[in-house]
């Protein structure tokens, strides 16, 4: 027997049986596997009420202790640069909307050039991870192939090495493409592949579709293509879209590359704009920081508020067997 | 026998069917094999190159053998990094990864709310290295911060955690901890990978609701709680951005807070000492990698792939 | 199948090593890392070898925040208008972010044409000949004091000119001592000893929450001025350290005589009122009457007080052999030495600095302009706080001795040391002597190589 049913059974050695094989239509029960018990419907519907109730009550309250910091910031960004520190608390004593004013408009460019440029980076990053790390993905959990595990090694030593000592030879070899000042050393590398984070991701992923699928694909005379595009593709939906969703935040909040590669303040993103607002050495804009951070986190929860249902069409809502 | 030793059967099967695919694995591979050989060996060459090197970014670096490794063991203030790093990581990352399975299973389904839930639980994470976590941070663990006005409430006196040399790293461990939420949509994510039919067919067995959470849900997302076991510990043990921001850049106070990858920052680009830095970073990768050797090998105890 | 294997370590090297892609991307990589030096001479006889080709293009790289960066973008316009074939192109971002671009953009050949340098790391770039000797360009530096002058000044050469000067002062909250019903010193006699009796005082009298002072121990700024009253220094001329274990002892003592008192606050508290900056430490959150700041800070710390500080001396000024204290350069405007365009980045750099006009906009935003004229001229532009940095910085002219020398290689580490052994000292994990014992041997490594 292999490795892995071996360990399933170690880890679950009462495991309960999903239908082994649906074609087959037989279930039987498990070894050790008992009746279910009488079901009792009204003591359990007002057990379940309350349990609802008190979830709800936990989960909101763990919610608002994760959210305090934010909220202090929510509450900072209204009131007075000067009042900030001299009154912490959390509710403002009058609303004051000139942090937003003020910090919108107190760089070279008004705030929402860098959104923009921000939103480009993001948005040639998103393409590039999603489509060559599935590509790339595909290969390591589908494919035979000499030098796989060494490879897949490989990869994984790529990430492993802290960013800060390959930057410098990295400036030095996109100067030598005069790709520096442009947004081509944050995109390329996404279209190819460095990102090896989401490769690994993606590889669990397509390893936990069942192979049947593929396997029945072949026998339709279908090729490696397109049982990446037709079968893995849809039926990783949540993979990709946790890819694009940890894209996107990380590139939204990326401050290092974006500093040494981009040099010119037309080009500045959202991150090296809001560190403007700071000086260790004089004075700085906390108000203006806070209100223009409020503002660099809305494009973000939203693309989360809205990538987050596609978490949720996993296989198991696709209706595919 | 069960279903999942008849799973395990159909990866022989596949196994057996698939032997060398060769030419299609190049082309799925290409793109990153073109950006393995452009844009990633060759700063990585070179800074392997450079850390038998004296190198201060400023002029030609200058060959010295293995000086730079060799120097590292005599640094009190590497060892302390190599502690301080340690200690992080062995605990936040557990702490983390619990409360990210928790609330995801939690928020899975069949609830009001949940789209709303995630993504408050998510907001943190989203502030990423923004330097007001550190102006955050102070507000909650400061001397007349949050934590202090609650313990003020059942009469303790607390102190300043986040500036006092043995609780620092503490409140350091509980912001890892703080941004669960994107572990915790890689677990989401992986929950509904599960196929919904083992579900059903173990209800119709007349499972319990805890039996088909040991049985079905553990095992099937052993794969995903192995990648996000894996990735916590590479992403931990190169922790940087936060504590560079609560610390103000020099891993304080006193040293409480020197993490090891901020360590080598301050060495790189503060004493321009860029050739110790690369030693230090391949170092760190012998560390990271064997850790992670030692994460696969075990893996084949507990990780269960449906293929 | 499975990836889980354990990888060989030795073929995965020798493969990762042996793909012919991966050496070429190497070897181009190498051949640049060195890039900084190419072009260069000996060091300073770099001087132009042919007449500028302009219209020309030229990089000025300068740290700070959001208002620092408006100003200086008028400045760049004002300077186009007047010498239309030259475009300035801004290079800016935050104090940290800078010096990592910086060494980054020189370890690639890249480096800007006009760098804005600080004494801590001005004598690494310089020794290294990232900097032109300004004295073979065409700047003129007639207006600007020789002492200050000689603070750009590293073995003779003039690498880097300074933009404005500050002193490190102590500014207090008249309101405060008021508060508390103590007097504010008269700066011009009072002793250490005072120091620490005033904010003694001071928080016995104002209550729970309030106290002396601020812990001045995180700044080097602050021992030089001690060692400079006693006869010492803490770098001397040669680049060689120069202050003696016992001042550096008293230096921290002073400190834990404060916390003994009450005067300023415990440990940690000490600690996270530092690392919150000018406008979340005692000072600036109404919280402490006294603080040891750059002279600069006083505009951030007034604002968010909302309370109209004072500048006073330091203490010992008479107490000791000398006084101490001194102008510092704000900051330094540097020319890369292997700029393409020395003559178009002179001409900007004299714009800056002799150029009324551009003096008007930047105000003492890089410190008290250093050039004398035009310091006179913005004297009436200036706010109201400004004013009182100007007429502080005129009133201890005559008590100045001299400036101290640029520190030398590798005391950008200095900051760093500074802070640790002092919140040792804090929280007494180690006795004034021992941090003394420990901080010369820590500086003397850091400046060694």
């Amino acid at each position: 027997m292999t490795d892995a049913s071996t360990t399933a059974q170690t880890t679950t050695p009462t495991a309960v049986r999903p239908p082994s094989d649906t074609a087959s239509g037989t279930r039987r029960a498990g070894p050790g596997d008992r009746r279910p018990t009488a079901v009792r419907p009204h003591g359990r519907r007002v057990r379940a009420r309350v349990g609802s109730v008190l979830k709800h009550a936990g989960l909101i309250a763990f919610g608002f202790v994760m959210l305090y910091p934010l909220l202090w910031m929510l509450a900072s960004s209204f009131k007075p640069n000067a009042l900030i520190f001299r009154e912490p608390g959390l509710i403002p004593t009058d609303i004051d909307l000139s942090n937003y004013t003020d910090g919108w408009n107190a760089l070279l460019h008004p705030f929402s050039h860098y959104l923009i440029n921000s939103a480009l980076v993001v948005l040639g990053s998103l393409l590039g991870n999603l489509l060559s790390c599935s590509l790339a993905a595909y290969a390591f959990a589908r494919l035979e192939f000499r030098g796989k595990r060494l490879w897949f090694a490989v990869m994984l030593m790529s990430i492993m090495l802290p960013i800060h000592v390959v930057i410098v030879p990295q400036y030095v070899l996109f100067s030598q493409l005069e790709w520096i000042n442009t947004f081509l050393p944050l995109i390329v590398p996404k279209l190819l592949a460095t990102d090896a984070f989401f490769i690994f991701l993606m590889v669990q992923f397509f390893r936990g579709i069942p192979r049947e699928l593929d396997e029945a694909a072949t026998l339709d005379g279908c090729n490696h293509l397109r049982i990446y595009l037709q079968i893995m593709l849809p039926l990783s939906m949540p993979a990709l879209a946790t890819t694009a969703i940890f894209t996107f935040i990380w590139t939204w909040n990326d401050f290092f590359s974006q500093l040494i590669f981009l040099t010119r303040p037309e080009m500045y993103t959202v991150p090296i704009a809001l560190r403007t607002f700071v000086d260790s050495t004089g004075e700085s804009s906390w108000g203006s920081l806070f209100a223009m951070s409020i503002v660099s986190l809305i494009p973000v929860f939203i693309a989360f508020l809205f990538g987050q249902k596609y978490l949720v069409k996993g296989i198991a809502t696709t209706g595919i067997k | 026998m069960s279903v999942i030793q008849e799973l395990s059967r159909g990866k022989q099967a596949g196994a057996v069917r698939k032997k060398g695919d060769g030419r299609w694995a190049l082309l799925f591979l290409a793109p990153w094999f073109v950006g393995l050989a452009l844009i990633t060996a060759g700063p990585m060459g070179a800074s392997l190159y450079l850390s038998f090197t004296d190198y201060d970014l400023l002029s030609a670096p200058e060959w010295v053998g293995l000086e730079n490794y060799t120097r590292m063991f005599d640094d009190p203030r590497f060892l302390q990094s190599l502690g301080v790093t340690f200690t992080y990581v062995f605990v936040s990352v557990p702490l983390q990864l619990a409360a990210a399975l928790g609330l995801a299973l939690l928020l899975d389904k069949g609830m009001r709310g949940l789209a709303l839930y995630r993504s408050v639980y998510y907001l943190p994470s989203l502030l990423g290295g923004s330097v007001a976590i550190a102006i955050l941070w102070r507000q909650i663990f400061g001397a007349d911060g949050l934590v202090n006005q609650v313990l003020a409430l059942f009469g303790i006196q607390g102190q300043g955690w986040v500036s006092h040399p043995d609780y620092a790293l503490g409140t350091l461990m509980a912001l890892n901890v703080w941004t669960f939420g994107a572990p915790m949509v890689i677990f989401l994510a992986g929950l509904r990978q599960i196929p919904q039919m083992y579900y059903e067919a173990a209800a119709i067995d007349g499972a319990s609701r805890w039996r088909q959470f040991r049985s079905i849900t553990v095992p099937l997302l052993t794969p995903i709680i192995f990648f996000n076991l894996v990735l916590q510990l590479i992403e931990a043990f190169q922790s940087f951005t936060r504590a560079f921001v609560v610390s103000g850049g020099n891993g304080g106070p006193s040293d409480s807070t020197l993490l090891y990858t901020l360590y080598l920052y301050l060495k790189g680009f503060g004493s321009l000492d860029m050739g110790y830095a690369s030693a230090m970073a391949w170092f760190l990768l012998l560390i990271i990698g064997g850790m992670t050797v030692v994460n696969f090998l075990a893996s084949k105890y507990w990780v269960f792939y449906d293929d | 199948m499975s990836t889980t294997g354990n990888p060989r370590p030795t073929r995965r090297g020798k493969r990762l090593a042996g793909s012919a892609a991966g050496i070429a991307a190497v070897a181009l990589t190498l051949a640049a890392c060195g890039g900084g030096d190419s072009g260069i001479g000996g060091g300073g006889d770099d001087a132009p070898a042919a007449a500028e080709e302009c219209p020309c293009e030229i990089r000025f790289s300068w740290w700070g925040s959001d208002s620092r960066h408006e100003s200086t973008q008028q400045i760049i316009e004002a300077f186009e208008a007047e010498n239309p074939d030259i475009t300035v192109v801004p290079d800016f971002t935050d104090w940290d972010g800078y010096w990592d671009k910086l060494a980054t953009s020189v370890a690639a050949g890249d480096t800007p044409d006009v760098i804005t340098q600080e004494e801590r790391y001005i004598s690494d770039y310089s020794t290294k000949n990232v900097l032109a000797d300004l004295g073979t360009l065409d700047i003129d530096t007639s207006k600007v004091d020789d002492g200050v002058l000689a603070g750009g000044q590293i073995e003779g050469t003039q690498y880097g000119i300074p933009t404005g000067i500050n002193a490190y002062a102590l500014v207090a909250d008249p309101e405060l001592f008021a508060d508390a019903g103590v007097d504010v010193p008269d700066d011009t006699t009072w002793t250490w000893e005072d120091y620490v009796t005033t904010a003694n005082a001071v928080a016995k009298g104002a209550g729970d929450g309030v106290w002396g002072t601020q812990d001045y121990g995180f700044n080097e700024a602050g021992l030089n001025v001690m060692a400079r009253q006693r006869g010492e220094t803490l770098f001397t001329a040669d680049g060689e350290l120069g202050v003696s274990e016992e001042t550096v002892a008293d230096f921290f003592q002073v400190s834990l005589d404060l916390v003994e008192g009450g005067g300023q606050p415990d440990a940690a508290r000490t600690v996270e009122y530092q690392a919150a900056g000018p406008e979340g430490g005692l000072l600036g959150t109404n919280k402490g009457a006294m603080g040891v700041w750059w002279t600069n800070q006083l505009g951030a710390l007034s604002d968010s007080s909302g309370h109209e500080l004072e500048l006073l001396r330091l203490p010992g000024e008479s107490e000791g052999e000398r006084t101490g204290m001194y102008y510092k350069p704000a900051m330094f405007y540097s020319v890369s030495a292997d700029t393409e365009y020395p003559e178009s980045s002179a001409k900007f750099v004299d714009f800056l600095l002799n150029s009324e006009e551009a003096a008007k906009i930047m105000l003492t935003d890089r410190g008290l302009p250093a050039n004398t004229d035009v310091r006179e001229a913005i004297l009436g532009d200036l706010s109201p706080t400004d004013q009182k940095v100007a007429d502080f910085m005129a009133d201890i002219e005559d008590e100045i001795v001299d400036n101290p020398a640029v520190p030398p290689h590798g005391s950008a580490e200095l900051a760093d040391i500074m802070e640790r052994i002092n919140t040792e000292v804090l929280f007494e994990r180690i006795t004034p002597e021992e941090a003394a014992t420990q901080l010369i041997d820590e500086i003397n490594a850091a400046i060694a190589n």
